[in-house]
């Protein structure tokens, strides 16, 4: 059972297409090619169909017709039913109401009891919630269909409102354990399904002129300071943002990030936890911010 | 030997991504170790398969290449792309089509001779392969799990496996392909889907773990056989490779540093240690461990004491920590900070504006981080580690420096 097999690699994935196509009668091989173009890598239209055609892998004819007499498919390989069987014992996946009794027997990949997220927060989204399931999937199909909703929700100081809006989609964060819901024709750009307390299709009409406020691209700049593994530790930590890294010396580089400016009081308490180790450097805006957290420390007087 | 877009082997590209990802500040020239042609074939590779996130700097140094992933946008890991580059014969893509094309549903059984036949006559004898190389790979793919073997008497029959319908699935596989452990296998499995469109997005998403994959794989499958495994572990402090037998117990995975560690029993040093799995290569398995079931119970109550991936084998050997903030009437969110983000210990409220968190841990120091996003409202501290309360103050007064914040008491930090 291997992971890295050609079993799952974009050539065999392609070939398969290829072939699929090639069962239609009149394809041409610009389509073929389009099947690499699509689906492999930039620089494969270099080697498959050449090695097709040229019957290194003698899977066509010289007509580009396949020696094949069907659709290419294989099973489900061991490693993928585990990883599937895995999943099915996680609470998250009570959202997709799916059971899959085929898998009876098969050994899961990992269970609950071999991993931990250690640092996950602990106010994460009721997954296994018959309401917060049902808003879940109606949210869904509202999303698939295109249609309007209308929730209800519990605000932050315990007050009800409703709100109708267009769902596009859902943003899950690992670190919060919860599910937002990406919002158009409001002017809120997300919600947290956790506090949608009801929810309907809205069969009112439009205008849905309002569209949410854009959220401004910032881009920030750290010096850091390579002591007590703090290079590793930042490149990492700020691994998921857009960034670009510059060695200043030996000792000093510079970290240049996009950030989105709602996120903006998450990444001072991000940097803060860096201690000295991290300065910031620009934006002076951000860097006032820092100096508003030291200023109101200094009025502690922790000793 | 001419360049190929394709790999062999996982390990040598695994190292450049992370390099360009992660870094991304090194010249051609400091790729100590490497040879140039090794660098330009690597570089050429990764252009290929992530070309749109790869972006070049120039400097004195030379040119620079870095990948640049907004992992909020993507909705697809573009890592998993690696993944999928597995080098192979001419023969093995040759015979995967034409095996599936003869057993193409799972009631056709055919004999080892049988099967070289139609092979034949299917390819019109463009490629050939004999007895031994047709069963290599059969058996390889019964290991696999996609074709099965029935002895029958004499004869030996091979027939494919049921196919299992994943439609229903699509939103799942989504999701979990970017949410679960080792999400590139739902990655593979979205191959084998209709196009459709994703409707999940990911915020605090790190994607460098995709890097280590197989890593995890081998370890799950250690955990799932209570095996003991040897591995080869870059030493963080010594920048050694060294190997060592351990008994794997549990991965420990950050949602915050991006990081993921093996917690594991080292028999020879009886203790219980942490590995990361970016540090880890060539994981092979060992022998069963009977007292598996033993070493995870000891883990299992060390896990109140621990805030990251230190652990200890003596339960008694924690550290008292406690600090308290200030927090004004109508800030009871920073409250609900305390009590969401904890791992361990317990808050208490001391006054009407002043809150008290106290733990007992393994290691202060991998808690510093989360005590100094408090910054602006600690008001006292008490750590039996001594030095790690000193450090923490003697930072802050460094902070202070650094943003030219003077003045005020002098012993106040």
């Amino acid at each position: 059972m291997m992971l890295f097999s050609e079993l799952y690699s974009v050539y065999y994935n392609t070939v398969a297409k290829i072939i699929e196509c090639a069962l239609e009668p009149g394809t041409t091989e610009k389509e073929l090619q389009k099947c690499v173009e699509e689906n492999a890598f930039s620089e494969s239209v270099m080697t498959i169909l050449p090695a097709l055609k040229s019957g290194k892998w003698p899977l066509l004819n010289k007509d580009l017709s396949p020696k094949l007499e069907h659709k290419p498919s294989m099973p489900l390989t061991l490693l993928e039913q585990r990883w599937l069987k895995a999943i099915l014992d996680d609470p998250r996946v009570r959202l997709f109401g799916v059971e899959f009794p085929e898998l009876e027997g098969i050994e899961p990949l990992f269970t609950r009891e071999d991993y931990k997220i250690f640092d996950q927060y602990n106010d994460g989204d009721p997954f296994e919630d018959e309401t917060y399931i049902r808003n879940f999937c109606l949210i869904m199909s509202a999303i698939k269909e295109c249609r309007p909703v209308r929730i209800t929700m519990r605000n932050r100081h315990g007050k009800d409102l409703w709100v109708r809006f267009c769902p596009k989609g859902f943003e899950y964060s690992l670190k919060d354990d919860k599910i937002r819901i990406l919002a158009d024709g409001c002017k809120f750009r997300q919600f947290n399904l956790g506090r949608v307390t009801s929810c309907q299709y809205y069969n009112g009409h439009g205008p849905w002129r309002e569209t949410p406020k854009e959220d401004v691209v910032k881009t920030l700049t750290l010096q850091i300071t390579d002591e007590r593994n703090a290079l590793e530790r930042v490149m990492l930590h700020f691994a998921h943002f857009e960034k670009q890294a510059e060695r200043v010396d030996d000792r000093t580089y510079l970290l240049r990030m996009n950030y989105y400016e709602s996120d903006e009081t998450e990444i001072v308490i991000r940097v803060l936890s860096f201690g000295p180790c991290v300065k910031v450097i620009e934006p002076e805006s951000f860097i006032d911010l820092i100096k508003e957290r030291l200023l109101a420390q200094k009025s502690c007087e922790l000793r | 030997m001419a360049y190929n877009e394709l790999i062999k082997n996982f390990e040598k590209v695994r190292a450049y991504m992370r390099e360009f990802y992660v870094y991304g500040f090194k010249s051609r020239t400091e790729y100590n170790g490497k040879s140039t042609r090794s660098y330009d074939d690597e570089r050429r590779r990764l252009e290929s398969w992530l070309g749109e996130y790869m972006s070049f700097t120039q400097t004195p140094e030379g040119k620079n290449v870095f990948l640049s992933v907004d992992s909020r946008i993507t909705k697809k890991n573009p890592f998993y792309k690696a993944w999928k580059a597995k080098s192979f014969t001419d023969g093995d893509i040759t015979l995967h089509f034409v095996i599936f094309d003869i057993l193409y549903e799972p009631s056709i059984r055919k004999t080892l001779a049988e099967l070289i036949e139609d092979i034949d006559q299917r390819l019109d004898s463009a490629m050939s392969f004999d007895e031994s190389t047709l069963r290599k790979k059969l058996k390889e793919y019964e290991s696999e799990g996609i074709v099965r073997i029935e002895k029958e008497g004499r004869k030996v029959f091979y027939s494919r496996m049921p196919d299992i319908d994943i439609s229903q699935l699509v939103d799942a596989i989504d999701f979990f392909s970017e949410a679960a452990p080792c999400g590139v296998i739902g990655s593979f499995l979205q191959e084998r889907l209709q196009e459709h469109e994703e409707r999940f997005s990911f915020k605090h998403h790190y994607i460098t773990q995709a890097m280590d994959s197989a890593v995890m794989e081998t370890l799950f499958e250690a955990i799932r056989l209570r095996r003991y495994v040897t591995l080869d572990n870059l030493g963080k402090w010594a920048g050694e490779v060294k190997s060592v037998c351990l008994v794997p117990l549990k991965i420990y995975i950050s949602a915050q540093n991006g990081r993921q560690n093996l917690i594991a029993y080292h028999e020879r040093g009886n203790r219980i240690s942490s590995y990361r799995l970016d540090y880890i290569t060539n994981v092979k398995l060992g022998d069963p461990c009977v007292e598996f079931e033993q070493y995870r119970e000891i883990l299992k109550r060390a896990e109140s004491h621990m805030w990251g991936v230190n652990c200890k084998w003596n339960p008694n050997q924690t550290e008292h920590v406690e600090f308290e903030i200030r927090v004004d009437a109508d800030e009871q969110y920073i409250v609900q900070r305390l009590e969401r983000e904890k791992r361990c210990g317990r808050v208490e409220q001391v006054d009407e504006n002043h809150y008290r968190y106290v733990a007992d841990v393994y290691d202060t120091t991998e808690m510093i981080p989360w005590v100094r996003s408090f910054i602006s409202r600690i008001t006292k501290m008490n750590f039996s580690n001594r030095s790690a309360e000193n450090l923490f103050k003697t930072d802050i007064q460094e902070m202070y420096r650094m943003y030219g914040i003077e003045g005020g008491d002098d012993d106040a930090v």
